[in-house]
């Protein structure tokens, strides 16, 4: 582990329960972060989505992957995160191509395609076992507060 | 300037806008206009460094406020990047 839970809430504004990185497990400069969300078989929305059938929903599974990509930017722009701004996801092209249930490790892959200091591109994938679950590309804006 | 890279940018423009060809005159202001917003510009941006393989500087973005803007300051980075 590169990030401990500590380390990731300084970076961003996110809090429980919709913090979504536990960890941040490589670090590649500022092009690439790799981080893990552990599905814990408590987390609420498993309750509803579905009952008897818990998958986690692809909506949270997107806001892993910008939550990675938030990170990502902060490692790139050190000056416009310590400001602590806000995220906002503008515009998401996904791809789900599995489910991710309680008790999975999803490892997410975030990578700069494009960073300004008020909006950034990322290209994004999350992977359980070595398999890719779901992919996207996110454009977000970076507000000051 | 030919007219072939005028219309390529324009249609590029237009897709990533959603609006019509018509309205990318050469000299609508994209920010006053045409009403884009970050998200858009860096959209924008990605695409033509995408394309041509170029890179343009964060700091020249806010001087390319038009279609105009765009192919003068675009071509020769374009001619560049293939030679």
């Amino acid at each position: 582990m590169i990030w401990d839970k500590i380390k990731i809430k300084s970076v961003l504004p996110h809090r429980d329960p919709f913090l979504f990185i536990d960890e941040v497990i490589e670090i590649d400069g500022t092009d690439r972060v790799v981080a893990v969300t552990y599905l814990k078989e408590a987390e609420s929305y498993f309750k509803g989505h579905f009952p008897g059938n818990p998958v986690m929903p692809g909506v949270l599974i997107i806001e892993a992957m910008a939550q990675a990509s938030a990170i990502l930017f902060s490692l790139d722009r050190p000056e416009v995160a310590k400001e602590h701004p806000d995220y906002y996801l503008g515009k998401v092209k996904s791809e789900f191509l599995a489910p991710a249930y309680p008790g999975d490790k999803l490892i997410v892959e975030s990578k700069k395609v494009k960073f300004l200091d008020n909006a950034a591109i990322t290209d994004t994938l999350v992977k359980v076992d070595d398999r890719i679950i779901a992919k996207a590309n996110l454009i977000f804006s970076i507000k000051k507060r | 300037m030919s007219k072939n890279y005028e219309e390529e940018i324009r249609n590029m423009v237009s897709d990533i806008l959603e609006i019509p060809v018509e309205e990318i005159t050469p000299d609508a202001d994209f920010f006053r206009d045409l009403k884009i917003d970050s998200l858009k510009a860096i959209e924008i941006v990605a695409a033509f460094e995408k394309k041509y393989r170029i890179i343009i500087p964060e700091q020249d973005i806010p001087k390319i406020r038009n279609l105009r803007q765009v192919v003068e300051y675009t071509a020769p980075l374009k001619k560049e990047s293939h030679t």
